[in-house]
């Protein structure tokens, strides 16, 4: 056996990351509570420094770990939007977390282990690698979940996350096996060249697969956990699960379908057009009737990644492009959300119901306008940001001949558009109630970034969508 | 020039209306007034331009549109006709403008009122100088849009806004009609432009045009299908009804839009597209018999009406008939002399039937005045003038008008022209009847208003009744005056190209010819009505009551206007009104929302209850949903052999 | 797709056959087996007494945080064997990787150590 280091560079990023969380969780258990700053602070330090590591890391594509390990503009497109969402709704927590009397120091840890995962999932080019980085992220976020240990209801989103992800890893791993069973191999470039039109079994693997990692992205009919743990989440955790992990989620779907099985497209087509039917129609819906703002967004992303699996369903650069353009625009808009949604505090106590947000132009106009913006852009009203998302996916299954795809996804839309104008009418139309308590300044400033990305992106589009071009381009 | 002429008019209206609370009421009636006189002083001196110096201009103002082979210019096309009809529009309105300044002295609305009379102004210019079908069709609606503001105008009265959709909605019948021609003459024309079809409407004589599986003459289509959007404008037989009830309005706007300008707008457009109806004769007989039961239909009606107004429109309506009838026979000079004349006596009948409404304070049924000569002296004059020329006494202007369109009728050789003829003489009588009529009753006899009222009245102010004179003036001499040029040897170097005939103007010169009796025919007429009315309302007032009393069948059918609005209402508006009403409840309310957006977002609610039922919050049922997706995609999977 | 099903059929016969028998044996004792019910025979049995109380009782959840951390170090212990034996042909990168391993474990053995996960009380 010729064993040798491989070359690790590409793989910096998450080795950053790693190696600072395990030195900032022997700080904090050396330390104690005591280390919590310096916890905090280092965290969105190494997002940060990750972030700035992709960057600099020489241009094309890299790979390493005997072809397991991926770093394509695909994966870079993806991390630095991970790594962003990741830290951004790390820096909303601190105060959110301080006023409930949540400050842990293995907040900041879980994240960063979780944002390691993801950056593994998106650079993952073979099923074992895939597998590591999803566990790594799944196993912090059960935990995350349930942070809020005295809270029945933080902790029943917890175990409910950590049962049926349980089933889900099963399920991908079963999926896992019979597709290595049917092609000889777990490299993605060779399941590629093994896998060909007419293997049953190879297909069942396919769903299987499929299955787990719908799971991840919390697509219909893999979404039922979703409701109940963003609701009972602490909301800064729920901020956390709507934006980076659904990035990292949809990177491995986008990667393995593209990647992996390009060879029998008409199959997974087939799957991947039934759960985005599925997700747009049940998000849309199931959204009307809610009452709770963090269900309501829980629903909001659902139907999203619906959208989302309608470029991917094009199965085209052009798609693919669409995908990734629309999670940038939404991990903005998610995050500008959350913002909003955790500057509901009054008298010392979070609020998420709905109705509060009555007549919020009133008392805090800024944030109700910012906030309404935010809103019409998750509708796919032009000429914001989310019209342009919804365009491009929308675009590319025309193009590709889903019309009757593209057609639903538009009655969808229409049909969400509903519960989000609703906010935007009882912000503006409602009578107002007690004022919140003022916005903290991270939250602050979150807003206004994705506030005014929403509002300006229309003016110039062209470095995302060329990026995201380019990014789509390197898969095909 | 004739840009000045054309738009002074909307000049005034932009600064009456946009800035009426700037400049005022005063303001606004000074500057719509002063411009509408010099806009009419420059009309006179383009008549004699054009007219007699042979100076026809054709000013293209700029491209309208252009698309594919569709090219239309904003264009001023000035010739004898369009000479004319300036004279008329810009003379009247200018009047009617200084005479307003007293008759809406008190109105609290009256830029509103100025701004629409002259944008009304500006609207019949654009139609009468206009280059093509698509300029004419504008001003013409245009001009629908003015009459239906204005008969509204006072749009507090219930009856005003019925009127003023009446109005609206019955000429919607004839521009449908218009509409249609217009496409007709493009499709097989490929132009709009006068000049282009004129030029090709000799190629036209022979083609046919397909409509609901039969072939038809295609000039004679056409020309019927322009001339239902006049009978719709100038208010003929079966489209006459909106006429009588848009006296609704203030008199002022009776005299100019109802008697003087736009109901001759049909006219107009009869003789301006001359080239097209002289190679349709069977349309020329269809405008013949129209005309002339229009104009013994509106005769018989005036013969009853106790509105002092109603009785004015519906001789109006009657003397439009003549000017088809003279149009149907060929003699289209002849048509437009009554039309010229006419619009100064019936302007100065409506005008001072104005008068006298104002001096009564709004009292318009004559039964309820009588003996008002000594309070209203110069209004009583101005009246007897009108009367005098509209009956046709020797030497005023009708005389010389009405009595050639007789003679044109009878030297006619379409099929109907002996029944116009005919019809037209007996109208004659009867217009003196109605016409001494509403003079003996409102101005002679003891008087029957309010002693209240009576008292009150007084003579008009010299704004209401310097307008009068003159158009009094042009009551008596404009026949005599323009007799040469309309009826006579000046005819042809008058009019030029502008009126086409395909035999040469013969009907011109065989008028002249008739027999002696034919030439005095009317004026016997005209004594015997006024003999009769003498009779019945001065020597002995009971007869006519007697009379009604006796044929009360007859009476009342005339009363009611030979029952046109009673018909209507149950042929046409109720059906109507009930399709819409059902339509309404039934297909909107109940099938479009329904299953329309209300009905859809009920749908969508009940979806909604039904998939949140489904987060039951149980694990295992969240595993079973689960587990169920996978088992669905396999079975598919299994079913479609993979994939 | 149809030999495909035709290659289970042998099992669906089998199954078909186990449940008949099942179903025959279970139905047998009703119609065949004489039936003489008194409180003695009906009563529960377990080693000579009656059941104390429910088989399903609750367990401390610190026995499932030890169970936890003890499979954790089993499997590293699992893990550690196959790298003994082959240690000669790995080398110095697999020494080192194991090192690698063995010292992430011991920061999370480090930090539940620090948190007290190791006391019973």
């Amino acid at each position: 056996m010729n064993l040798t280091l491989p070359a690790l560079g590409p793989a910096l990023p998450e080795i950053v990351i790693l190696v600072g969380a395990l030195a900032l969780l022997f700080l904090g258990a050396w330390r104690g509570e005591a280390a919590r700053p310096v916890v905090d602070f280092g965290a969105i330090l190494l997002l940060v420094l990750a972030g700035a590591i992709v960057v600099l890391l020489p241009g094309g594509t890299l790979s390493t770990f005997g072809g397991s390990f991926l770093l394509d503009p695909f994966a870079r497109f993806l991390k630095i939007l991970a790594l962003a969402g990741a830290a951004a709704a790390l820096l909303m927590s601190f105060d959110f977390l301080r006023a409930e009397k949540l400050e842990r120091y293995e907040f900041g840890i879980l994240v960063l282990t979780a944002t390691a995962g993801m950056l593994v999932m998106i650079s993952s080019n073979d099923l074992i690698t895939l597998y590591l980085g999803v566990e790594l992220m799944s196993l912090s976020l059960y935990v995350m979940a349930a942070i809020q240990r005295d809270s029945v209801r933080s902790t029943e989103a917890g175990l409910k996350y950590f049962v049926l992800g349980a089933l889900s890893s099963g399920m991908l791993l079963y999926g896992a096996s019979l597709v290595y069973g049917f092609t000889g191999t777990v490299g993605f470039p060779g399941i590629a060249a093994a896998a060909k039109a007419g293997s049953l079994g190879l297909v069942f693997g396919l769903v299987f697969l499929f299955a787990g990692l719908a799971f991840k992205v919390s697509a219909v009919p893999f979404h039922m956990w979703t409701p109940d743990v963003y609701e009972g989440a602490p909301t800064p955790v729920t901020a956390f699960f709507a934006a980076a992990p659904k990035v990292a989620g949809i990177a491995i779907f986008v990667r393995v379908a593209i990647d992996a099985f390009p060879n029998i497209v008409p199959q997974w087509q087939q799957i991947v057009i039934f759960l985005a039917i599925a997700s747009m129609v049940l998000g849309a819906f199931a959204a009307i009737g809610q009452r709770n703002i963090k269900r309501l967004m829980a629903y909001s992303s659902i139907g999203h990644v619906g959208y989302t699996l309608v470029g991917l369903a094009a199965g085209t650069p052009a798609g693919v492009a669409g995908v990734l353009v629309y999670m940038a625009i939404y991990v903005a808009m998610t995050l500008g959300t959350f913002a909003c949604i955790l500057a509901m505090r009054r008298n010392g106590e979070a609020i998420e119901e709905i109705d509060e947000l009555a007549g919020l132009a009133r008392t805090q106009p800024m944030v109700a306008f910012l906030l309404g913006a935010l809103l019409f852009s998750l509708a796919g009203i032009p000429p914001l940001a989310g019209f342009f998302a919804k365009f491009y996916v929308f675009l590319a299954a025309i193009e590709a001949r889903l019309y009757a795809l593209a057609v639903i996804g538009v009655v969808a839309s229409v049909v969400g558009a509903y519960y989000y104008l609703r906010i935007v009418k009882l912000m503006y139309m409602d009578e107002p109630k007690a004022a919140f308590e003022p916005m903290a300044r991270p939250l602050g400033f979150v807003l206004g970034i994705t506030g005014l990305f929403v509002l300006l992106f229309f003016v110039y589009p062209a470095p995302l969508v060329a990026a995201a071009q380019a990014a789509a381009q390197s898969l095909f | 020039m004739y840009q000045a002429i054309v738009f002074l008019p909307l000049l005034g209206c932009l600064i009456a209306g946009l800035f009426g609370r700037f400049v005022g009421a005063r303001g606004a009636e000074i500057v719509t007034s002063a411009l509408l006189l010099v806009s009419a002083a420059l009309s006179w001196f383009a008549f004699v331009d054009v007219g007699f110096l042979g100076h026809e201009a054709r000013v293209k103002l700029f491209t309208w549109i252009a698309s594919g082979g569709l090219k239309v210019d904003w264009a001023l096309r000035i010739d004898g006709l369009t000479a004319v009809m300036l004279v008329v529009v810009t003379t009247v309105s200018a009047l009617v403008h200084v005479y307003s300044i007293g008759y809406m002295r008190e109105d609290p609305h009256r830029p509103r009122f100025f701004s629409y009379l002259s944008l009304f102004t500006f609207a019949m210019l654009m139609l009468v100088s206009s280059d093509n079908l698509v300029q004419l069709f504008f001003g013409w609606e245009g001009v629908g849009l003015m009459s239906y503001l204005l008969i509204g105008f006072w749009y507090q009265k219930p009856e005003a806004n019925a009127a003023a959709i009446k109005a609206f909605v019955v000429n919607r019948v004839g521009d449908f009609g218009f509409a249609l021609g217009i496409f007709a003459v493009f499709a097989l024309v490929g132009s709009v432009g006068f000049e282009t079809i004129f030029a090709e409407a000799k190629s036209l004589t022979g083609k046919t045009i397909h409509i609901l599986g039969g072939d038809f003459d295609a000039l004679t289509v056409i020309c019927l299908l322009l001339f239902l959007g006049a009978m719709g404008k100038s208010a003929q037989f079966l489209l006459h009804t909106w006429l009588p009830d848009a006296m609704e309005g203030p008199t002022p706007v009776s005299a100019l839009i109802h008697a003087a300008t736009m109901v001759t707008a049909g006219v107009f457009m009869v003789a301006r597209l001359s080239p097209l109806f002289e190679l349709a004769p069977t349309a020329l007989a269809f405008v013949t018999f129209i005309g002339a039961t229009t104009a013994f239909f509106a005769a018989t009606v005036g013969l009853v009406q106790n509105d002092i107004k109603r009785i004015v429109a519906y001789s109006t309506c009657s003397q439009l008939g003549y000017m088809f009838v003279a149009m149907g026979v060929g003699a289209y000079s002849v048509g437009m002399f009554h039309l010229f004349t006419h619009a100064f006596f019936k302007a100065l009948l409506f005008l001072g039937a104005g008068s006298v409404i104002t001096a009564l304070h709004h009292e318009q049924d004559i039964r309820r005045m009588g003996g008002l000569r000594p309070v209203l002296p110069i209004t009583y004059a101005m009246m007897v003038i009108g009367t005098l020329s509209l009956t046709g006494f020797p030497l005023t202007a009708g005389f010389f008008s009405k009595d050639a369109i007789i003679e044109a009728a009878y030297a006619g050789h379409n099929a109907f022209a002996a029944y116009a003829f005919w019809l037209t003489l007996i109208a004659a009588g009867l217009t003196a009847f109605y016409s001494w009529r509403l003079v003996f009753v409102a101005f002679h006899g003891r008087s029957r208003a309010d002693h209240h009222v009576l008292e009150h009245a007084h003579e008009s102010p010299p704004v209401m009744t310097v307008p009068l004179g003159v158009l009094a003036l042009g009551a008596i001499v404009a026949g005599f005056a323009a007799k040469g040029i309309f009826a006579g040897e000046g005819m042809e170097q008058f009019f030029r190209e502008s009126i086409f005939s395909k035999d040469g103007h013969r009907i011109i010169e065989e008028m002249h010819h008739g027999p002696f009796w034919v030439t005095w025919a009317p004026t016997l007429m005209m004594v015997v009505g006024f003999a009769v009315a003498y009779w019945f309302y001065i020597h002995d007032p009971a007869i006519p009551r007697e009379l009604a009393r006796r044929n009360d069948i007859l009476y009342r059918f005339l009363l009611n206007k030979w029952y046109f609005d009673e018909i209507y209402d149950f042929l046409l508006v109720r059906p109507v009104k009930w399709l819409g009403y059902t339509l309404w409840k039934r297909g909107d309310g109940w099938l479009i929302d329904g299953f329309g957006p209300d009905g859809v977002a009920a749908r969508v609610l009940d979806v909604t209850k039904n998939v949140i039922r489904l987060q039951t919050g149980y694990l295992y049922h969240y595993a079973f949903v689960m587990l169920v997706g996978v088992a669905a995609l396999v079975s598919w999977f299994l079913v479609r052999g993979g994939g | 797709m149809t030999a495909l099903i035709q290659d289970y059929l042998p099992i669906v016969v089998f199954l078909a056959v186990a449940a008949a028998i099942g179903l025959a044996l279970m139905a047998a004792p009703f119609f065949v087996a004489y039936k003489a019910p008194d409180a003695e025979k009906l009563s529960a049995y377990e080693c000579g007494f009656n059941a104390f109380d429910d088989a399903r009782m609750k367990f401390d959840v610190r026995f499932y945080l030890v169970a936890i951390l003890f499979i954790i170090f089993d499997l590293e212990v699992a893990f550690l064997f196959p790298w003994a034996i082959t240690l000669g042909e790995l080398g110095t990168f697999g020494f080192w990787s194991m090192m690698v391993f063995l010292a992430v474990l011991t920061i999370g053995f480090i930090y539940e150590w620090r948190k007290g996960a190791l006391e019973w009380d």
